[in-house]
C-alpha cells in the first residue's frame, strides 16, 4: 500500500439496528467442568459416521 | 505494516438426522436466513477469473472445472436463478456471506490489524451461528455447522487466506521464502483431527495437528479443489493489478480459538512484510521434501516434529518457525506495537511447544481439542481408535455456543485471548475502520437499496437514470478512507457519491 497505516478514528456509522448480525461476548460465566463433560457425554458416538461433504476448494 | 489481510471460511453443513439431505438447498436456506443488514444479489460475478496465474500466464482450464460444470448442470435444475442460488449477501461490516455450491461460505472485509481480523471472523462465525438458531427455531430436526475442514472422508473445504500486497516482490520469491513456513506453521494454527484421510478417502484412525496437510499433493498451481498445491498461483488482486497481488493461501485450517486465528494470520503477515522490507532470500529456511514432510509433521504425535533442510541438516517445526521469528524481529522492528507484541507471543508458543505442547492448550486448538479429547478418552476408558473420537471431533468445531465443544472450553475460561473480548465483540456489525471495506459497508448501510452490483474492488449504485460506479482498486490512503467516510455521511442523495475522488458516473 502506498501509506502506512496510522489507525485513524474516522467517524462510525451511525447507530442503527443490529439486525441479528451484530456479535456479542460469549456467555464467560459458567466455569464448570462437570457441564463441559454432560456436553461431551452428549455427543452421539455415531454422529460423525453420517457426516458427509461435497469438496470445497 | 504494509498489507492487508481476510479470510473466507467454506462451513460444513448438515442436519442432526441427514437421511436425504440437500446440502445446497439447506447452504442456500441459511445465507437467505440471514437478518444482518446487507445487500442481496448484488454481487458482481462478470470480472472474476480464477484462471490467470501468477506465473504469467493464464490457464485454459482448472482442474475443477468439470466438476464446477456438472455441480452448475446439477443447480440449473433448480427453481432458482444463478444469483438466488448463489444467495449473495454483502454486509454493513463490508463481508460477503454466500452459497458456495455447498457450503456457507464467510469472507471477511479487509482488515489492516490484527484486532480488525479477529474481530471480523468473529463476528463471521457469531453470524453463522445465528442463522443456525433461527433455523432451528421450527424443526426437530436441527441444522448442525461445523467450522471444520472435513467429513473425515476425504471431502476438505477451505478457509483460504487473502494477503493483498505490493506486487514489487518477486513472485519466485516470495514462493521460495514461504514454502517452509506453510510445511511447518501447523504447529501454531492446526486445528487438529482424529483421522488420516487423503483425497475421497478416509484411512485410518489416529491424531495429527492439521484439518488440512492430508489434501497437498503439489508445490504450485492455480488449482484448489483437486490436487491442491502448498503455493497456490491464482491472479486475480482484486486491486489495481499493476501496483498489487493478493496472495490466496489455501494451506491453512479454519481456526476457533482465536489466538490460533491470530498467530496464522499474523506471523504469515509480518513474514511477508520482512520479504518486502528486504530481508534476503538465503536468510529463509528451506525444507527437503516439502510435501512429505507437510505429512509427518502432522502426523507426528511425539511433538518433535523432525525434518531435514535441503541441505540435508537435521531440524525441527519450531527450529524453522524460529528462524522466521528471527528475521522478522530484525526486518519488521519498526511495525507498530501489536506487531511487536504478536512477535513475543509467536515466540512464547514456541518455547511453550518445545517444553510441552500441552502448555499451550490455553491458546492453540489442537492443543486444546487433543487435551480435552485425550482425557474424555482415559475417563471413559476408550480405545485411541474408537470411533466416537471422531464424533467428538466434529463437536469441537460445532458453531453453537451451547453444546459445540470449543464454546464449552471457552466458557469456562479456557482460552487465552489476544484482545479483551468485550472489544472484540461489541455488539455491532461494524467494518474495519482502516481499509476500503469501510466505504464499502458505509455505502450499503446509506444507501443499500440503490447499490446494483459490488465487489471488492467496485460497488455500482444508481441514482435516477445514471450510475456512479466507485472504482475501489487503487483505496488504500486511510486520509483518503477517512475524508471518504466524511462525503459519505453528509450525503443527502445517492447523486452525492459523485464527488467522490473515485466515483464516475456510468
Amino acid at each position: 500500500m502506498p501509506d502506512r497505516l496510522q489507525k485513524p478514528q474516522p467517524p462510525a456509522p451511525a447507530p442503527g439496528d443490529g439486525g441479528g448480525g451484530g456479535p456479542k461476548a460469549p456467555d464467560v460465566t459458567k466455569p464448570n467442568t462437570d457441564d463441559l463433560l454432560k456436553r461431551m457425554r452428549r455427543v452421539d458416538p455415531e454422529q460423525a459416521k453420517r457426516y458427509r461433504q461435497r469438496t470445497g476448494e | 505494516m504494509e498489507i492487508q489481510f481476510g479470510i473466507e471460511t467454506e462451513i460444513g453443513i448438515t442436519r442432526e438426522h441427514p437421511e436425504g439431505l440437500d446440502v445446497v438447498a439447506e447452504s442456500i436456506a441459511l445465507v437467505r436466513s440471514a437478518t444482518a443488514p446487507g445487500v442481496r444479489h448484488c454481487w458482481d460475478y462478470s470480472l472474476e477469473d480464477p484462471h490467470r496465474d501468477m506465473r504469467g500466464f493464464t490457464v485454459g482450464e482448472l482442474r475443477q472445472d468439470t466438476d464446477e460444470s456438472n455441480y452448475f448442470a446439477l443447480d440449473s435444475q433448480r427453481a432458482l436463478t444463478f444469483h438466488e442460488i448463489k444467495s449473495d449477501l454483502v454486509l454493513r461490516n463490508g463481508a460477503r456471506f454466500y452459497n458456495d455450491h455447498a457450503h456457507p461460505e464467510y469472507c471477511s472485509p479487509e482488515c489492516s490489524t490484527l484486532f480488525e481480523a479477529l474481530q471480523q471472523d468473529y463476528a463471521g462465525d457469531t453470524l453463522l451461528a445465528a442463522c443456525a438458531k433461527t433455523m432451528n427455531e421450527k424443526t426437530n430436526n436441527p441444522i448442525r455447522l461445523y467450522k471444520n475442514n472435513t467429513d473425515l472422508l476425504g471431502h476438505s473445504y477451505g478457509c483460504h487466506e487473502n494477503y493483498l500486497m505490493p506486487r514489487r516482490l518477486a513472485w519466485d520469491t516470495l514462493c521460495q521464502g514461504m514454502v517452509a513456513m506453510f510445511v511447518t506453521r501447523q504447529i501454531l494454527c492446526g486445528s487438529g483431527k482424529f483421522g488420516w484421510e487423503e483425497e475421497d478417502r478416509f484411512l485410518q484412525p489416529g491424531f495429527q495437528i492439521s484439518q488440512r496437510s492430508d489434501f497437498f499433493t503439489e508445490m504450485q498451481s492455480v488449482d484448489t479443489m483437486q490436487r491442491r498445491p502448498l503455493i497456490n498461483t491464482r491472479d486475480e488482486p482484486h486491486a489495481n493489478a499493476e501496483a498489487f497481488r493478493r496472495f490466496h493461501v489455501i494451506i491453512g485450517d479454519a481456526n476457533l480459538s482465536l489466538f490460533s486465528h491470530y498467530l496464522k494470520i499474523g506471523t504469515t503477515a509480518i513474514v511477508l512484510q520482512s520479504m518486502l522490507n528486504g530481508a534476503p532470500l538465503e536468510r529463509f529456511p528451506k525444507i527437503e521434501d516439502p510435501l512429505s514432510t507437510l505429512k509427518q509433521i502432522s502426523r507426528d504425535t511425539t511433538w518433535k516434529w523432525e525434518c531435514r533442510t535441503t541441505e540435508g541438516h537435521a531440524t525441527t517445526g519450531i527450529e524453522i518457525q524460529r528462524q522466521y521469528l528471527q528475521i522478522a524481529r530484525e526486518y519488521c522492528a519498526s511495525e507498530p506495537a501489536d506487531w511487536l507484541q504478536l512477535l513475543n507471543d509467536w515466540e512464547e508458543v514456541l518455547n511453550d511447544l518445545e517444553r510441552d505442547p500441552m502448555r499451550a492448550a490455553d491458546r492453540l486448538d489442537w492443543v486444546a481439542k487433543f487435551r480435552l479429547l485425550d482425557q474424555f478418552r482415559e475417563a471413559e476408558g476408550l480405545q485411541k481408535d474408537d470411533p466416537w473420537l471422531q464424533s467428538l471431533d466434529l463437536s469441537y468445531h460445532l458453531l453453537d455456543h451451547e453444546q459445540g465443544l470449543f464454546y464449552g472450553l471457552m466458557q469456562q475460561g479456557s482460552f487465552r485471548l489476544p484482545y479483551p473480548i468485550a472489544d472484540l465483540c461489541h455488539g455491532r456489525l461494524t467494518p474495519p475502520m482502516t481499509t476500503r471495506a469501510a466505504v464499502r459497508g458505509y455505502c450499503i448501510e446509506r444507501f443499500g437499496p440503490a447499490v446494483e452490483l459490488t465487489q471488492w474492488d467496485h460497488v455500482t449504485l444508481r441514482s435516477g437514470d445514471k450510475r456512479i460506479e466507485l472504482d475501489l482498486r487503487n483505496l488504500f490512503d486511510v486520509n483518503l478512507i477517512r475524508q471518504s467516510l466524511k462525503v459519505i455521511g453528509a450525503a443527502q442523495t445517492v447523486d452525492d457519491l459523485r464527488y467522490l475522488p473515485f466515483a464516475k458516473l456510468v
